[in-house]
């Protein structure tokens, strides 16, 4: 696919919308007759419900109904499912304990949904929440992650409050390559947990039709099918025909908006109940305490190398928290996009990975942009740096030394995966360049003089990405398949409709898939408009994480367009009245080889509809095609980051001087999109290393639950980027392209902390390194002195 | 308890009978349907609700609306001038300073306000004249170079 | 949180044990109590208006007196419910020591108080929760010892002995 719109910066298509305040996003729906729910929240983070006083909330002004965990128990609806099921390392099934939609009998979570007022108006609702008593019989709350095993067990059912103690790679190997090591480097880790903090709070409108008996969903989803799918077969709150989902404009997601959550499934069979639609809409400390929050590992990790510093073995122990219930994804988060990812860019032989999942009494964890492959990174490049400052051996040679050569693939870790493409030493080449690595002691030394710490910090990643090879995933435990479907509609008059299963909420996906099936069709990129986010106008799709839109629904949308180009090819064969073997097909127009006779697709497309003439046995009319694509490996994006620091000693202030990231996606249709997308990903994950931290306290309060307490990066915390692309193009997909979505997220952390620590010439810190922990160091460091 | 706000609103006068302690925010999407402001936190913390209170940037979430009454008020929909869009629209479409687009119409009220109060256009300037704004998506690289350019193009008109 | 805290005060320790027992004394020293009945012995029911941050909220609920030592120690401690703006449970541990002469009675009272909160009030106001409990427990033991010195502009020195002053 040669043409000059792939890899243009075209203009996203969508924003003018955005721009003019006329985006459409769930909370700016209104429906006819609609109601409002407020959610009553369990202000303890485990405690038995011993009973619900709920007759003052119904006789409040206003009030529809009023609804309780009790309701839902005796109405038997199925629990919300975790759609991937994981062994433990002895064969025995993960534990998973009962999700229900409102808990009716024991709360395991502060901010817990127990009941539900639904009212005509929305102060209403909130007021009567007032009116709901609750009686609770307080029990001790489980909530540090490293000792959680060790705790009263939360569950009767779940022994150690444990998921499922999980491993990867040979332990013996890895074992024998320790013991043999000139060096072994250890560190201890805590993985810091995050909140996701999309800027649109999730919100739902459940619209119940009692004379069709259908459920319409306007919903924050990143998926609307996974959700169809789940409320039918695992809620059955309706059959999947009387079911549509839709996912409007959606205001970001970085996971959050993958699960299916307790709120819109409640309203979902509240509306049925009731028969009238019901909005809800989170307020943001109902996003804190209940969106699926990311990461949260206690980690201890050790590197064996031999005296010229090649990595021998690595062996890691990870203490996982799952929160109080196994959200969709969740277990699959540290350990398939975990452990598989231990390796790095490295050729290390031997690796051993073991994790233990835990639950506590705190909200469910899950996937968050990079979910697992960030972890990963993290433990490997603060493990890489530790090990060449205590070898004394400069951290980007090291790195350089340990590389999978550009010539060596496909490579076959000791942990699962198997690689591609790649070129690491090209990514690592042009960062240190872009970043004037080699000019970093100068810099130092000046800012030295004016009595600041400078340092320099790197990080080379790798993911995997394009979710997924799905007899892969099916035989690691996933409970559906992943790929993608894509459906070209060429109308009569030439102008295209692509419906996709992937959604864009963020990602411009109305711009790039454009940009390709304009590409592929040779039809101008305005005739293009872009469909997603309805189950009812698209049949099935796996939506839109683990940077999969453009490898796999792309890829499906290339072969569609294949499709409706070889049906093009027979209907100009048939018009021009010779064989389709004689038809080429060049920008937008089917030409007779060898002659100047042909037929634009637009006149193609005209014809495929109002033909009298079709010989129907072998050409139906229409120009509609549909593809679906299975990716047969993941796609590995990878590159280097390299952050740049200075820190005030007097107040522990870190300021990112430089930041360049340099990063191998393989082909790339909108240059302008990738870096955005690169952009937003560095600053969650600066955000990660500097600022964001969600803290529960000792009895499972949630703390740090609102813009006061839990720091968002703001534009004055983050400096401007340096981004570098080098190219090495998927070998498995027609589109050449690995996702870009989560490497931002991935590689920074590390590069981050590895730059503080060496400014203070350290080698222990856990995120984030705010400007009190960093001033601490500093003043203990110089005490120790 | 009903209080009549009586407001200009995009150049519109409007008489809308609301309760006391409806929002400016709740006055717009709910009363008027401008569902272009957007609401993003319950803390006063995020901008993404920011409008303008004759001629100034404001938190519309912040702000009673029987505050505001006999006030102007400008928001996201009454920016563009006779279907033309005003030069901070174009800037963050040409400079694709959005992603998700659900802060970008508080980022474009804050960013109009930051460069008509005169202050210098520097990277450092409008990064601290935009602290006031969360975005999650676009890491704000490109929310500067789209002020940057706007604000030019503001001044030398 | 945790606080503990000292200070003398110029009546007899009889009088300072007697006040802490009585349900009038202890409703005026409670800040934005509006109402203290006892339902049992040493057990109290209570309204309270508190602000914590930028949570407003009327906390309904009960106060125990236990570990009653008379006239030395005991523990008072109390729980509110404050609907969606979650709950508060506080107390302290208060004893007593005579100090002084017959002529001139002084008590050296010492305290240790505790306080938690939890739902809303910890998630927007627990990081207010020790700056508000600390001067709850200032103006309840200030306003304490002027009830029973009988002086209502008297100047109360308390000393803080651990936990951030
Ligand atoms: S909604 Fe107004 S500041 Fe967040
Ligand atoms: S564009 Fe999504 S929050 Fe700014």
């Amino acid at each position: 696919m040669s043409n000059e719109l792939i890899g243009a910066r075209v203009l996203r298509k969508e924003d003018n919308r955005f721009i003019t305040g006329k985006g459409r996003y769930t909370d700016d729906i209104n429906l006819a007759g609609q109601t409002y729910a407020c959610f009553v929240r369990s202000p303890h983070a485990h405690a038995n419900i011993k009973g619900f006083h709920i007759s003052a909330a119904e006789n409040a002004p206003g009030v529809v109904a009023v609804l309780t965990g009790l309701q839902v128990l005796e109405d038997g609806l199925g629990g919300l499912p975790c759609g991937w099921m994981l062994h433990s390392k002895d064969g025995s099934e993960m534990k998973q304990p009962m999700h229900p939609i409102m808990a009716g009998e024991k709360v395991n979570y502060a901010g817990e949904p127990v009941a539900v007022v639904i009212a005509d108006t929305y102060e209403q609702a909130k007021n009567a929440v007032e009116q709901v008593a609750v009686d609770y019989e307080v029990l001790q709350a489980v909530v540090d992650t490293s000792s959680a095993a060790e705790q009263a067990d939360i569950y009767p059912d779940i022994p150690a409050n444990t998921c499922y103690n999980w491993e990867l790679g040979d332990a013996e190997a890895t074992s024998q390559g320790l013991a043999e090591a000139a060096h072994i480097t250890r560190i201890e880790l805590i993985n810091n947990r995050l909140i996701p903090n999309a800027m649109e709070p999730r919100a739902a409108i459940a619209d119940y039709n009692t004379g069709t008996e259908e459920l319409i969903l306007y919903t924050t989803s990143q998926n609307p099918h996974l959700a169809r799918l789940i409320f039918t077969a695992f809620v059955q709150i309706a059959p999947e025909h009387k079911l549509r989902v839709i996912a409007p404009d959606v205001g970001g997601g970085f996971g959050s908006k993958i699960f299916v959550y307790s709120e819109e499934t409640t309203i979902s069979w509240a509306s049925k109940k009731i028969g009238r639609p019901i909005k809800w809409t989170a307020e943001r400390s109902e996003s804190f305490l209940t969106d699926a929050h990311g990461r949260d590992h206690h980690t201890m990790a050790e590197l064996a190398l031999d005296e010229e510093g090649n990595f021998l073995a690595l062996n890691v122990k990870t203490t996982a928290n799952m929160g109080a219930y196994l959200s969709t994804f969740a277990s699959a988060v540290p350990t398939y996009l975990y452990g598989t990812l231990l390796a790095g860019q490295y050729r290390t032989p031997s690796i051993y990975v073991e994790v233990d999942a835990v639950f506590t009494n705190t909200a469910p964890v899950d996937a968050y942009r990079g979910a697992g492959r960030p972890e990963a990174t993290y433990v490997l490049e603060r493990l890489v740096e530790k090990a060449a400052s205590e070898l004394a051996i400069d951290p980007a040679e090291l790195r350089r030394r340990n590389f999978i050569g550009k010539d060596q693939f496909p490579y076959q870790t000791p942990v699962a995966l198997e690689y591609d493409i790649g070129d690491y030493e090209a990514s690592l080449d042009k960062a240190l360049e872009m970043s004037d690595y080699a000019g970093f002691a100068s810099r130092k030394d000046a800012s030295q003089r004016a009595g600041k710490l400078r340092g320099i910090g790197l990080s080379c990643y790798i993911e995997a990405c394009g979710l997924a090879p799905s007899a892969l995933a099916g035989s690691l435990g996933a409970g559906v398949g992943l790929w993608e479907s894509g459906e070209i509609r060429v109308n009569p008059t030439g102008s295209v409709t692509v419906l996709t299963g992937s959604h864009s909420h963020g990602q411009g996906h109305e711009t790039t898939f454009a940009q390709l099936v304009s590409a592929k069709l040779g039809i101008p990129i305005d005739d293009i408009d872009v469909v997603h986010g309805d189950t009812g106008k698209m049949d099935f799709g796996l939506g839109t994480y683990g940077s999969r839109s453009l490898a796999v629904g792309g890829s499906a949308l290339s072969r569609a367009a294949d499709k409706v180009i070889a049906k093009g090819t027979k209907i100009a064969a048939h018009l021009l009245q010779t064989d389709a073997e004689n038809i080429e097909f060049d920008a937008g127009e089917f030409k007779v080889i060898d002659s100047n006779e042909g037929k634009t697709i637009q006149e193609i497309a005209f014809a495929a509809y109002v033909n009298h003439d079709f010989p129907i046995d072998e050409l139906e009319p229409g120009l509609t095609e549909k593809a679906f694509y299975d990716p047969v490996n993941f796609t590995y994006p990878a590159g280097t980051h390299i952050c740049e620091v200075e820190i005030d000693p007097d107040t522990g202030v870190t300021e990112i001087t430089k930041f360049t990231a340099v990063d191998d996606f393989g082909t790339l249709i909108n240059p302008m999109i990738v870096e955005g997308q690169v952009h937003g990903g560095l600053v969650q994950g600066i955000g990660q290393a500097l600022l964001e931290n969600c803290v529960y306290d000792t009895e499972g309060q949630l703390v740090t639950g609102s813009y006061m307490d839990y720091c968002m990066p703001r534009a004055d915390d983050v400096p401007s980027f340096d981004v570098g692309m080098t190219c090495t193009p998927c070998t498995h997909n027609p589109v050449g392209a690995k996702g870009c979505g989560e490497a931002g997220a991935i590689g920074s952390p590390p590069a981050v902390m590895n730059a503080v620590l060496n400014a203070l010439g350290q080698t222990d810190m856990d995120m984030p390194a705010t400007s009190e922990k960093v001033w601490q160091a500093i003043q203990n460091a110089a005490a120790s002195n | 308890m009903s209080e009549t706000v009586n407001l200009i609103v995009n150049g519109q006068d409007k008489a809308v009978s609301c309760s006391a302690n409806t929002t400016l925010s709740q006055l717009l999407r709910e009363h008027l349907m401008l569902t272009g402001t957007h609401v993003g936190c319950d803390t006063s913390q995020c901008g993404a609700c920011t409008v303008h209170v004759d001629g100034k940037a404001v938190k519309s979430c912040t702000i009673l609306a029987v505050q505001v009454d006999g006030s102007e008020i400008t928001t996201i929909e009454g920016i563009a001038n006779q279907g033309e869009q005003h030069a901070m629209q174009a800037a963050f479409k040409e400079c694709h300073g959005l992603q998700c687009g659900f802060c970008t119409p508080g980022m474009i009220m804050a960013s109009i306000d930051l460069v008509q109060s005169g202050m210098d256009l520097t990277e450092p300037e409008i990064r601290e004249g935009l602290e006031g704004n969360i975005c999650r998506c676009t890491g704000y690289h490109n929310i500067v170079s789209a002020v940057a350019s706007a604000g030019q193009k503001m001044r030398e008109a | 949180m945790e606080l503990t805290q000292r200070l003398e005060i110029p009546v007899s320790n009889q009088v300072v044990w007697d006040a802490l027992n009585d349900p009038l004394i202890l409703m005026q020293c409670l800040p934005g109590c509006q109402r203290f009945e006892a339902t049992a012995e040493n057990c109290f029911e209570m309204t309270v208006q508190a602000k914590v941050g930028p949570v407003k909220a009327v906390f309904k609920g009960e106060v125990m007196l236990t570990e009653m030592d008379p006239p030395r120690a005991y523990r008072i401690s109390g729980q509110g419910q404050g609907g969606v703006a979650g709950f508060a449970k506080g107390g302290a541990q208060v004893s007593l020591v005579p100090a002084g002469t017959v002529a001139q009675p002084a008590t050296l009272m010492t305290y240790v108080v505790i306080a938690t909160v939890g739902g809303k009030l910890a998630q927007v106001g627990g990081r207010l929760i020790n700056g508000a409990a600390r001067k709850i427990a200032k103006q309840f033991f200030t306003e304490f010892v002027r009830i029973v010195c009988k002086q209502e502009a008297m100047d109360v020195v308390i000393e803080t002995i651990q936990g951030e002053g």
